[in-house]
């Protein structure tokens, strides 16, 4: 009772003193808006205006208050100079932008899923938390409300978000996304706002080996047996293909599987059902291939223990030939390390392999606009829930959108001809940082968080024209796969715990026995006894509650 | 309790029996204060948690916590004798503590015994600090060097290969791992373990040794009838202890050499507990498997110090 009549006079007082602000305050934003605002086009302003005036005239930045702790998974191109996401200019920026003091908390990296653990066992939650809802919360989002983590956002979003509300009336597609079942908003989204920024993880192989050797770019999987042989026999490669196998986002973006029409772990069939790729013949054609190539020395004999540096060592020393990843933080880094040493050294992004010549993959790595990762919910500790809710909105408005993107102008960007050119600072940087690094420290565009990411970012980012032809090699171009990706489904809070049970035995099972396959361990005479292992596993019951989810999903 | 103390009291003891606290407390109280952390620890570490065991029998969720979540009886044991992954969690653990317990557990005592006969000073110290050295290294960074070195380009790998062998990526290989995982910890632990047999050996009577030496006894014979007798109470109460410790292998180490080929001999009930527990968060089904564990090491450590009082007059209580 006490807590509400505090609240209400905290209420009454940011009411009178908005008012005060708006005054002298709003003047000044709307001159250093007028650039952003010009390029998105009038209509957009005039619309905001009517939201913040049914707002009762809210306006940037808030008045001092106490501070939100705001936890917040580590980035390597982040950490490689910032103890904390605090230090950098972007989040002190932010603070002064929104007024609000944030207290970042972040889990060491590769730690975040013991550690969130472990805080929501505790029980005592930062006020806002950054986390894949619904891949990475058992039992989805839903679950994650009458769990009690976090709190259903409709009515915050009605009263304390104009510009997320705006853009979700305007996106109804991923509107229905960033909901539950049941309609509940869960978060504050992390969208990858145009098709060019979805393709981002590709095939990638050694150009200046290819020309010598006089050989194209291999677009079937037989062209590749033939180029990774010639890799190994002709230029010494002792592990011509390799990739950080131990990341599962690598894993469940595996080319060579896509390449039989398959998928690693659930996707969309062509009737429009949720299949399992794990137990298909495409897959068991896969690991035949795999063993194959594998036995004649054409993939890492270390594959199983792979991580990012041993990878980045062998693709860059020409101990290997080919490798799997993201156009920025590996093509780029592995290019500029290598032509240091060696000039001639060159990548060059291949395509989604397909089976015949000629033929488009049916199957491919696609994201989708929201995946559910890094999105920020309030939990259900937060005591200034508007406070929260303001400050993560900000992002989706027209101001936040460039800031989160390109930073502050005329210190990260400037604008030329209305279009956002980063500065030198970013692009060449004085201290000498890689253009990731010298980007994390002044947006979050280049990597993620809980705002609408721009495309023009990315053009600018690959500064390499290797990495610039990326977005079309491995795009919609390549392969159909945005037919067969999984959308942001989640099963009932009942159903989540007997789904994750089953999942869970046959993941595991599923790795061991694909790898076994590959080495040989396991003959692949043994594929039909997998399959009804997998079966026995509770495969069909599985399928079942991802094909209702899927429904569901169709319908909200 | 009540009723206790008033009949304490009304036979006239309870006023001696304060008494008797009271000296005991004038006497000793710098030892009391000194115990005072340690009994803090064990009550906070050790026994505090025991309470939250009960959610083994829960389906338990934070926020509804102990008195508010649901009862669910055995559910959770059932559905952990009923996992497919059972018997070869529960092969894999009682495995690797077996080999563990015969490759690990005599290696510190004959380096012990090795040590022993060295007389000189310096040789002896600085092997002696060698063999500790690897104690105080994390355990990340041991598993990070196995791992590099167990790559098919790695240093076991040349070696294998200066021998004659062929080049192969030992944690890819499920019937290696054992090995790997078992002479890794002797190599680590070794040094340390010694420590304890060291301080026994040094309180073996010189004069059993001379009277040996009259006797005729050759060192390995000396060895064997003054030596070994002579620090037994060590090594079996080092004994049960190992085996009270038989199932409870830890999670680090193993998640760190692990991966999804090596599953089959690796994946122990700590990892998978591990797995479930803090990375899907299935609270109630990881405490119910690590009480599970709990309550057979607890036999086993009554099992094998009845045993040892009965063969050896040697037990724990």
């Amino acid at each position: 009772m006490k807590k509400q009549v505090k609240r209400g006079i905290a209420l009454a007082m940011t009411a009178v003193m908005t008012t005060g602000l708006a005054g002298c305050g709003g003047g000044e934003t709307a001159a250093t808006t007028t650039a952003a605002a010009e390029s998105k086009g009038a209509e957009s302003s005039a619309a905001s205006n009517t939201e913040t005036e049914a707002a009762a005239e809210f306006s940037y930045p808030m008045e001092a208050g106490e501070p939100l702790q705001y936890w917040v998974e580590t980035t390597t191109t982040v950490s490689a100079n910032y103890a904390n996401l605090g230090d950098t200019p972007f989040a002190k920026g932010l603070m002064e932008n929104t007024g609000v003091d944030i207290e970042f908390l972040q889990p060491p990296q590769g730690q975040q899923k013991e550690q969130f653990s472990l805080i929501i066992a505790d029980g005592d939650l930062p006020d806002i938390m950054e986390y894949n809802w619904v891949s990475d919360y058992p039992g989805g989002p839903e679950k994650a409300i009458r769990d009690g983590v976090i709190i259903p956002l409709n009515d915050v979003i009605d009263q304390y978000c104009p510009n997320l509300k705006k853009y979700l009336a305007e996106n109804p597609d991923i509107d229905r996304a960033v909901k539950t079942d049941d309609g509940n908003y869960y978060c504050f989204p992390f969208i990858r706002g145009d098709e060019s920024l979805l393709n981002t993880i590709g095939l990638m192989l050694r150009a200046d080996w290819l020309e010598e050797l006089n050989l194209e770019v291999p677009e079937t999987v037989d062209e590749w047996y033939t180029v990774l042989k010639a890799f190994k026999e002709e230029k010494g490669a002792t592990a011509p293909y390799t990739f950080e196998y131990t990341n599962n986002q690598y894993l469940g973006a595996n080319p060579f599987v896509a390449a039989f029409d398959t998928n690693y772990s659930f996707y969309i069939g062509s009737d429009d059902q949720v299949h399992f790729g794990a137990v298909d013949e495409g897959y068991k054609e896969y690991l035949e291939t795999m063993h194959q190539w594998y036995e004649e020395g054409l993939i890492d004999a270390d594959i199983a223990t792979m991580k990012n540096d041993q990878v980045s060592a062998k693709i860059t020393n020409g101990t290997a030939g080919a490798s799997l990843g993201q156009a920025g933080s590996r093509m780029g880094t592995w290019l500029a390390a290598a032509q240091q040493t060696n000039p001639d050294y060159d990548l060059v992004a291949a395509p989604q392999p397909s089976r015949e010549k000629g033929q488009k993959a049916e199957f491919g790595h696609v994201e989708v606009a929201y995946s559910g990762r890094s999105s920020a919910a309030i939990t259900t500790s937060c005591e200034d829930v508007e406070r929260a809710a303001r400050l993560l909105d900000w992002a989706y408005s027209d101001e936040g959108h460039m800031y989160y993107n390109f930073g502050t102008e005329g210190v990260s960007y400037t604008m030329e001809d209305g279009e956002p050119i980063y500065t030198d600072e970013i692009l060449n940087n004085p201290e000498g940082l890689p253009v990731s690094q010298a980007m994390s420290a002044y947006i979050r565009g280049n990597y993620n968080g809980p705002f609408v990411q721009d495309e023009r970012y990315v053009v600018q980012y690959y500064t390499m024209d290797q990495q610039k032809k990326t977005p079309e090699v491995w795009g919609a171009g390549s392969s159909n796969g945005a037919a067969h990706v999984m959308p942001p489904i989640t099963p009932t809070s009942d159903e989540s715990k007997e789904f994750s049970t089953i999942i869970n035995q046959i993941n595991t099972y599923r790795d061991e026995m694909t790898l076994k396959f590959i080495f040989g361990d396991a003959d692949i005479s043994e594929f039909d006894e997998y399959v009804s292992n997998i079966e026995q596993m509770g495969l069909e019951r599985a399928l079942e509650i991802q094909n209702a989810a899927y429904e569901r999903y169709k319908t909200r | 309790m009540k009723e206790f103390k008033k009949k304490v009291r009304t036979d006239g003891g309870m006023k001696e029996f304060r008494k008797k606290v009271r000296t005991d407390w004038m006497r000793n109280r710098s030892l009391y204060i000194l115990v005072l952390p340690v009994v803090i620890f064990y009550i906070l570490f050790n026994y505090k948690p025991i309470y939250g065991a009960i959610i083994a029998f829960q389906d338990y969720t934070p926020r509804l916590g102990i008195s508010g979540s649901e009862w669910v009886g055995l559910a959770n044991f059932k559905r952990f004798f009923s996992d497919i992954y059972f018997g070869r969690l529960m092969r894999n653990t009682l495995l690797l503590s077996v080999y563990d317990i015969i490759f690990g557990f005599p290696a510190p005592i004959i380096l012990a015994l090795l040590l022993n006969e060295i007389h000189n000073r310096f040789f002896k110290n600085v092997t002696q600090t060698i063999t500790y050295l690897p104690h105080f290294i994390s355990m990340i960074v041991v598993c990070g060097m196995l791992t590099d070195f167990s790559l098919s380009t790695g240093l076991f790998n040349d070696i294998i290969v200066f021998f004659g062998g062929e080049r192969h990526p030992l944690l890819q290989d499920p019937s290696l791992y054992r090995m790997i995982y078992i002479l890794s910890d002797i190599w680590q632990q070794v040094g340390w373990g010694t420590i304890i047999y060291l301080s026994a050996l040094s309180s073996v009577d010189s004069q059993l040794y001379e009277a040996a030496q009259i006797d005729g006894a050759n060192k390995w014979k000396q060895t064997l009838n003054v030596t070994l007798p002579g620090i037994a109470p060590t090594i079996i109460t080092m004994f049960i202890l190992k085996i009270g410790k038989l199932m409870s292998m830890g999670y680090e180490k193993t998640i760190l050499l692990y991966n999804p080929s090596t599953y089959e001999t690796a994946d122990i009930i700590s990892s998978y507990v591990y797995r479930i527990g803090l990375l899907e968060q299935d609270w109630s089904y990881s405490t119910a498997i690590g009480l599970f564990n709990s309550v057979i090491n607890f036999v086993l450590l009554i099992v094998a110090n009845k045993l040892s009082k009965k063969y050896s007059e040697t037990s724990l209580w």
